[in-house]
Parts: C-alpha cells; structure tokens; sequence
C-alpha cells in the first residue's frame, strides 16, 4: 500500500512537470528541433538576449506588471478596508459578491467587455485610438483587484479590532495609526496580493489580447503571434527563465506565510527572530526587484516626438536576432539622419490575417501600416478599409518588376507593394519515400506511404490538394467541383497520419510523418531543425498555390506619408535582402533576387526551390491563387469538411 | 477632592437602542473607581466615551474644566487598557512599551529609561526583547497596563483587564492593580461585571444597570445600604421581601411586625426589605420570629448555606449551624439587620430563592461574559 501510494504521487509530480523538465532541457538544446537533443548549448540564451523586439515585449510585460500590481495593491488594500469598516450586513455581502464576480467572470468577457468599454469612450471624447497603454493597465488593475482584496480582506477581519484604537488611545492619528499598526499586521496578506496581481499580470494573455493597443505588445501576445511560423527554442530559454522567477517569488511567499503561521503557532522567541528577519529580507527583496523594474520602466519609456504603428505578423521582419539587420531600429536611424527628426517605430504582431482583420475592424486601434494576405487584402479593399498609395513617396517601387504587379486583388496597383511570396510545394523523407514517387500530388495519394501521409487541417488547403490533382478550379462555385475533391479527400484519408497545421514542422523535424505539402519558405526551416536519420527534399508538382502578402496603409493611418517613407524603406536593398533572408520567404523585390550576394548565400538548391522558374508569376498567380468566396460556397465546402472529418 | 472627569447628562443610542439614558457621573483626582453591572448595562460604552472611541448623542464629556467632546482619542489625557490587551504583535516588549513615547518623539535615552522605569513597576524587568506572543495572558496584561501608563496619563481606563485571566491570576493582579494605582497616584476607571472584584479594589462603585446608574458610593455603602432591590441583588445575596412601614424604626413583613434602624418613610408606606443571609440566626422554632421549613442544605466549607420556606417566601441563610432539610426552624432577626428601601422599579423581580441553585448561577454568570 505504501510504496503504491508513493508510485501514484510520483506519477502525478511527473504528470505536473513532465512538461516543465521537457521545456528546461530544451532550452538547453543545441539543435532547433523539439524532437532532437543534439547536446548541451546556452545558445538560445544567447539569442534570446540579441532578439530586441522580444526583450522590448519582455520590458512591456513587466511594465505592466509592475504597474498593475502595485496601483492594484494599493487600490485594494485601501478597499479592503473599506469593506471591512461595513457594518451593514446586507451591503456587506453584496460588496463581497460584486468582488468576486471579475474572478468568476470568464478572461473572454472581462476582455471584450473592457476593450467595448475602451472604444466607447474613447469615442465620446473623439480619441482617434482609444486603446494604448493606459487602457492595458487600466484592465489589468481591473482582474488583479479583486485578488489582492481576496488576500487582505481576511487578515483584516483577524486582526484584533481594537488594535488600531489602541494606537490612536496611544497617540496615533487614524491614519498614523493605520499604517504604524494595522498595515503591518496585514502585510502578508499585501505581499500575497501583490504578488498574486504581479503574476496574473505577467501571464494574462485574453484580456490583454481584446485591449491592447498600437505597439504596445506584451510577452504572451508576441510568444502566440509567433504561431505563424513556428516558436522558436528562445522562447523556451525565455519560458525558463521566467518559470525560474516566478518560482523565486514564490519561495519568498511562501517564507512570509511561514512566519505568520509561527507566529500565531507561538514558537521559540530566537526562531521568531529568525523568521521576522526572513520576512523582512522577503518583502524587502519582492519591493526592491519591483522598484528595479519600475525605474527601468521609468528610463526606458522615454518617447520619440514622431511615431509610426507598424503591424505586421510574427517573425516577419529582420530583427537583429542571429547578427541580422534590425529592421526597425536602423529604419529609425536613417529616417533621423535623413529628415533630422526623430521617429518612433511602435512594432506589434499579430498571428492570423482573421486577427490583424477583428483588430482593425474594432475600430479601437489605429495602425499606419498593415502586411496582410492577399485573400485578406480583396476583402478590406471591399469594406473601404484601404488608403491608395501615393507612389511618389515609394520611388523605389521600380525594384518590384513587371510580373509581380497586376495581381488579381489590386489589378491597378493603387493600394499595395509586394512584400513576399510563397508557392506551396510537398516535401518528403528521402529516407523512407522511393525517390521514383516523388513527382505531382499524386505523392499525397500513394498508398505505399500509407500512414507517413500529413494533409492540412484547414479546408480550403486540404481540398485545393485534390482539385490541383484533378486540375479543377480551387475558386470555384460549382457544388460539383467541391464535391469531387470530397471523394478525392475520402479516398486519401486511411492513407493519411494526421490533420495537422504547425504540428507540420516537429513531425517532419523527427521523422514521425514523411510527407506533406507545405511552403517553400518553411520547408527551410524544417530543414535546418531535421533530426539525424532524416533527409528531407522538396519539389514543385505541376499545379499549386501561391500567396502574396504585401504592404498596405489601412484607413485608420495617422500619418500615411510616413507610412509610405517607411515602404519605400523597406523596399531598398539593405533591409530588403536582411528580411528576405529572415523569412526565408521568396521577394518580389528585384534589388533581392538579383542580388549576387544573397543569391550566393542562397546557394542552387535554394534558389531552385524559393524562386522556381516560372513563364510569368502573375498569370500563374491569378489562376492558383485563392480568391474570396462567396459565403454560400465557404458554408458548403465546411459541410463537406465536417462530413470528411466525421467519416 | 479635584474633579477629573464630569459626564453630564449623557444619552446614547446604536440604532435606535438606548444604550446609556442621561447619564451624569464626577470622577475624582486619585480614585479608584470601579463601574459594575451585567453585561449590556453601559459601563464599557462609558469607557469609551471617556476614552474619546464613541460620542455622545446629548450630554458632555468635561476633562479638568474643558469640554472634550469633539477632542480625538490621541489628543486625550487618557489612556486604555484593553479587554483583550491590543498589544502590537510586530512589536516585541520593549517597543510595545515605548510606542506611545515614540509617538511624542521623546529623546532616545529617556525612552529607555522610562521603559525600564515601567517594565520595573510591572515586574516584567528582563522582558524587553521578548515577543509578545510568547508571554502568558497575565504577562501580556501587564505590558498592556504598562504601555498606557508610560505616558502618565491623568486618567488610566481598564475595560474587564482580569475577564480573560484565570481565578488565582485574577486575585494576584488585583492586588497588584491596586498596588500600582498607589505607587502612581493615577486615577483609575476600571470596567468590570464581577462584584467581588468591585468590591475589594475600589474607592467608588457605580452600578449600573439598562444604560442607567443604579447607586454610586464606597463599596461598604453599596453592600450594606443598597439604593434599590437590583444593586441589593446584584451586590451579594440577599433576602428581598415586600414590607410596610408602619412608622419610624417599625416595619412589617411576612407576618411579623420588626424593629428597624430606618425612618423618614411615610406613614403606611410599602417599601423593600433586605435581609442579608448572613444575618439571620437560627433558633428553636417556638422561639423565632419567623417559622419555616429547611428545603435544602448545601456545605460551602465556611458555611452552610440553607434555603428555608416561611409561608411560600424561600430565604436564603447562611450558618455555621447544622441543620437538617425537613427541619422545622425559628429565625431571629437583629434590627440592624434590616435594610429598608424605597420601591422601584426592580421590586419583586428579585430576592427570592425559589429557584436558587448555584449552578444555575454560575451558568448565568458564564452567559453574560461571553457576550461581552
């Protein structure tokens, strides 16, 4: 019975920080793969502290964390007691219950509500953006409060009443007295809600999401933008770090919590003096790590007359991490030294084109500057939601040539620059598919890899798979079409592993599946994290889909000549080669692609696979590429979805 | 003797319940006085008032000539001991003692010596560093008694100090207490509901009773010529009977026409009479002035203590004789036995033992302090 016992709690201790261990040994891992450990290496530490947009969301976090804990604390400890003095029974209870409610409240609600309210009345008082850092803060203080009066309140209702009457009976003014006597009986309970409303703060992602505003991007925002391409092993260094802090901070608790249970347990007068020394040494180290990050707060927040509110996807931009170009910090110093005035480039990221689109179609923000998808771009060029550009401020437009303009979602070029493209094409493990098969979709349905087969879990993806098989219309609105790639689907579907979309790059990285259709661009990066018994190889079958994302101003902008001088920026060569290079995606930037260096580091293979050879991008482009289709056709092709899924 | 503290007629209410109904009262420079009542009576709500933590609905508070009603807690003169001590936990000993110096800003060295002055008086000399959550109850009564005085207040208010100690602790500190008010020559106005205690410390007691003051006088006073049949009650035991004054020095009850030592009543007039029980003698029936039955007998160590039935009316008696229950008895009452008083509104509630019994007393006395 015992030693069952002791197994059963072991299992639960390893179920509780299996994932824990995993994170902190891969943090430590040489190799990019989640699914490899090729030896020990402090690198991704190392790049942790060179990515300046991550450390820029880390000082933001705890900014706001800082902030929130401490008006939090006050704020609550002050209504605390205020609670506390209510004699009334009834208003007591309420008072009691209506504190409650924000814990209780799903983080989905508090978000919306609060942004709802943000909007509202930023627009009776005719802000152009109603959401900013102050209205992060102000949420924030919102769902710490009620914690830290959870925490004060009962050490308030311990305390002996006539405590503070003693005191003022001795001298004290009732305020005097409050703080000579009452606070430090409740410290602990301060401390913990302090501690409480700092941690919150630094994880809270939901309502932080729904009210946050241009460039003001916290850490849990930018580690979910980052889902685009795939989180980087950095993060892991950086989720390390932080769990080894917030464990810190709890050990500390934990020791002031100690000494109050001794002290009401009546222990041994020397231990007490030990554990008041604790207590002392706790809070004094918990008040001076946040008067540290106050300060820095304080230093670093100094702000730039001119500003610019880029947004733009996750790792979508050369950053400075890995010794490469950072972007938007050299944009600043060329536009300085250039204009001889100082701008401010606020930089935020979002994960989805459906996200940056609810974002900006909230009306709560203004961006100057959005890079969304083509598909993306029809739909907000329909809804008025695009300023045309004024292509005196972009000379170097000339660098995009004749092929890539024209395109079908602005066929006059009067609203968007290029910025990259990408063409899907399939990969496999020469080590496990015969090299003979590796020709057309036709891979995807080869029964020999049964099994080793990954198809996307994402409609649109998943059917133009068979209808570039059966070279059918992907923008179709005939029901037949659709209808035929559905058999297609059901037919491949014992032969397939999985439904998968970022779970693509570990599965592929270690050899779990063998083949799958993807992005050039990211079968890069694959390539660089396969594990050792892996090779992996792409091609390019006769039909397939491309995508453009391309620079564009929305109709919110503040100030759209920037917005343009910034464009025309991005477009000359240096941080044009620096973010092609970053992304790994192709350009349709000429000053990129004929570019002898950066085709040199490319090297054939490369290059074969990012800029294939093609007759005319623009004609291939216009018949492949995904349009917008109407909602009658989308609500169909997901009831064939959910009838495959279910079969 | 100087006037210290004058409550004139003062009334107080908490949500439409009349706590202290007109109340005026003069404490005296170096007093020891001592308010007494059951729970509920208004003698701690007075201490607060004194102490400045309530204010009156009507009537004022008069401190060495000046009214002090709208004067704070921390500006008085006065300071508190309280029921549960309020000792600072933060705070070891030493400081605890010196927090109201501190307060003041007094000078480093005189705090020390003042702290040691006080810790002397209170016997608690090697304490300094101590944690005042490790010193036992009576410890802690002390370093609070020792913090309200360092600052030598005129006044020194003790709201139940002994309630929470046990009986011999209690005895100690009493004497202690009352040693202490000596050695400083400080008034003190001591809350407490326990007659006894009232009795052997104080120079004034003023009992009190449903917000209003019953009698004020030394403790002899209020023993042997009670106001009214609830300070006759409430102070010791007593015998409480329905009589007539059938002119000076003559007085009848139960049937029998006594001699008295009191006058001045009116002719006929109906009054209380109270017969302490251990002022009754027992002797043969023939020869008693009042005949009866014993119906219990219980030993108390000093005495017997004997409820006897004299035509329905149960006596309580206190006697080093033997009697039996069953017994058939005489007693005999000296005139100066007899106590008259005016009647009140506590006529006939009290003074008869039909349904004595000590344990039901002490039930009742538990009762009241925990709703304290």
């Amino acid at each position: 019975m015992k030693t069952a016992s002791k197994v059963y709690t072991g299992i639960i201790m390893l179920f509780l920080f299996a994932p824990i261990i995993i994170l902190l040994v891969f943090s430590f891992n040489e190799a990019k793969s989640l699914s490899v450990y090729s030896g020990f290496s402090l690198n991704w530490y190392k790049e942790l502290f060179k990515d300046a947009e991550t450390l820029n969301a880390v000082r933001n976090t705890l900014i706001l964390a800082v902030s929130a804990a401490l008006v939090s604390t006050v704020m609550g400890t002050a209504a605390a007691v205020g609670i506390n003095k209510l004699r009334n029974k009834y208003l007591r209870m309420t008072m009691d219950t209506v504190t409650n409610i924000p814990m209780i409240n799903p983080d989905i609600i508090t978000g919306i509500s609060l942004m709802l309210m943000f909007v509202f009345v930023g627009r009776l008082f005719g802000a152009a953006t109603s959401l900013s850092f102050w209205t992060m803060l102000i949420a924030h203080i919102t769902f710490c409060l009620p914690y830290v009066i959870l925490q004060v309140l009962p050490k308030l209702q311990q305390m002996d009443k006539s405590l503070p009457e003693a005191a003022m009976d001795l001298g004290c003014t009732p305020l005097r007295a409050f703080f000579k006597v009452e606070v430090p009986e409740i410290m602990p309970g301060i401390v913990t809600g302090m501690i409480m409303a700092f941690t919150l703060s630094l994880d809270d992602f939901v309502i932080s999401y729904f009210t946050s505003g241009n460039g003001f991007e916290t850490l849990p925002i930018r580690i979910y933008n980052m889902t685009k391409k795939t989180v980087t092993p950095k993060m892991y260094a950086l989720a390390t770090i932080i769990f080894f802090v917030i464990l810190a901070l709890l050990i500390l608790n934990n020791l002031v919590d100690d000494e109050a249970v001794a002290k009401s347990a009546k222990t041994k007068a020397a231990a007490k003096k030990e554990h008041s020394r604790f207590r002392k040494m706790a809070v004094g180290i918990i008040g001076g790590v946040l008067a540290v990050c106050f300060v820095l707060v304080l230093v670093f927040s100094g702000r730039g007359t001119m500003e610019l509110n880029v947004y733009n996807w996750g790792e979508y931009i050369s950053d400075g991490s890995d010794d490469t170009l950072d972007t938007v910090k050299a944009f600043e110093e060329w536009y300085e030294e250039t204009y001889g005035q100082k701008v401010k480039v606020n930089y935020s990221t979002y994960a989805s084109n459906e996200d940056m689109y609810a974002k900006l179609s909230s009306g709560a923000v203004s961006f100057d500057l959005v890079i969304p998808s083509d598909y993306m771009i029809a739909r907000m060029l329909n809804e008025d939601m695009l300023l045309p550009l004024d292509f005196d401020n972009i000379p170097n437009y000339k660098y995009i040539s004749e092929d890539f303009r024209g395109l079908y979602y602005d066929p006059e070029d009067t609203y968007t620059v290029p910025y990259t493209y990408g063409v899907i094409g399939i990969m496999y493990n020469a080590n496990v598919v015969d090299e003979a098969d590796a020709t057309g979709w036709e891979l995807l349905w080869n029964d020999k890899y049964a099994g080793d087969i990954l198809q996307f879990n994402n409609s649109r993806d998943a059917f133009a798979t068979a209808q570039y098989k059966l070279d059918l219309d992907i923008n179709s609105t005939d029901h037949a079409n659709w209808d035929r790639a559905l058999e297609e689907l059901k037919a491949q579907r014992p032969l397939v592993k999985s439904y998968v979309m970022d779970e693509i790059y570990n599965m592929m990285e270690s050899g779990e599946a063998a083949i799958a259709a993807y992005y050039a661009g990211d079968y890069f990066t694959m390539l660089d994290a396969q594990a050792e018994d892996v090779d992996l190889r792409f091609y390019y079958p006769d039909h397939t889909n491309y995508f453009v994302d391309a620079m564009c101003i929305p109709s919110c902008c503040q100030n759209k000549e920037l917005a343009e001088i910034f464009i025309n920026y991005m477009l000359s060569p240096e941080p044009a080669i620096a973010n092609a290079e970053y992304i790994y995606y192709s350009s349709p930037n000429s000053a990129v692609y004929e570019d002898e260096g950066y085709m040199e580091d490319l090297g054939e293979e490369a290059i074969a696979i990012l800029y294939p050879e093609m007759e005319s991008f623009r004609e291939l482009y216009n018949k492949y590429a995904y349009r917008n289709l109407d909602n009658e056709t989308l609500s169909y092709i997901n009831t064939l979805w959910e009838t495959l899924k279910i079969s | 003797m100087k006037k210290i503290i004058e409550l004139k007629n003062i009334t107080k209410a908490y949500d439409g319940q009349v706590v202290l109904d007109d109340i005026s009262l003069n404490i005296y420079d170096n007093e020891f006085l001592t308010l007494l009542g059951p729970s509920g009576c208004g003698k701690t709500t007075t201490l607060r008032l004194i102490g400045g933590f309530e204010s009156a609905d009507k009537g004022d508070v008069i401190f060495m000539g000046e009214n002090i009603n709208d004067v704070p807690p921390y500006k008085r003169n006065v300071n508190t001991v309280f029921q549960r001590y309020a000792l600072f936990p933060h705070l070891n000993v030493f400081e605890n003692v010196a927090f109201p110096l501190r307060e003041k800003k007094v000078p480093r060295d005189e705090i020390e010596q003042k702290v040691q002055e006080m810790l002397a008086l209170v016997a608690l000399t090697g304490f300094e560093t101590r944690s005042v959550t490790s010193l036992s109850g009576g410890q802690q009564q002390r370093v609070a008694i020792a913090r309200a005085l360092i600052s030598r207040p005129k006044v020194l208010l003790l709201d139940e100090p002994l309630a929470a100690l046990d009986l011999k602790l209690r005895k100690d500190m009493q004497a202690e207490l009352k040693k202490i008010q000596k050695a400083t020559g400080i008034t003190f106005v001591f809350v407490t509901h326990d007659q006894e205690e009232a009795l052997s410390m104080s120079d004034t007691v003023v009992v009190m009773s449903e917000g209003r003051i019953q009698q004020i006088g030394t403790p002899v006073d209020i023993y042997n010529e009670p106001e009214n049949a609830f300070v006759a009650d409430f102070i010791g035991e007593s015998n409480i009977l329905d009589g007539v004054m059938l002119s000076d020095y003559k007085v009848a009850f139960s049937g029998h026409i006594f001699d008295c030592v009191d006058s001045g009543f009116g002719k006929r007039e109906a009054v209380d009479v109270v017969v302490r029980p251990e002022d009754v003698d027992i002797v043969a029936e023939d020869k008693g002035m009042l005949k009866g039955v014993v119906t219990s007998v219980t030993f108390l160590g000093v005495h017997y203590e004997i409820i006897v039935d004299i035509n329905g009316f149960k006596w309580m008696i206190q006697t080093t004789d033997f009697v039996d229950v069953d017994e058939h008895i005489g007693l005999y009452i000296e005139p100066d036995a007899i106590h008259i008083m005016k009647k009140s509104e506590y006529s006939g509630l009290y003074g008869d033992y039909s349904s004595f019994s000590n344990e039901l007393d002490e039930l009742s006395d538990a009762e009241s302090e925990s709703e304290e």
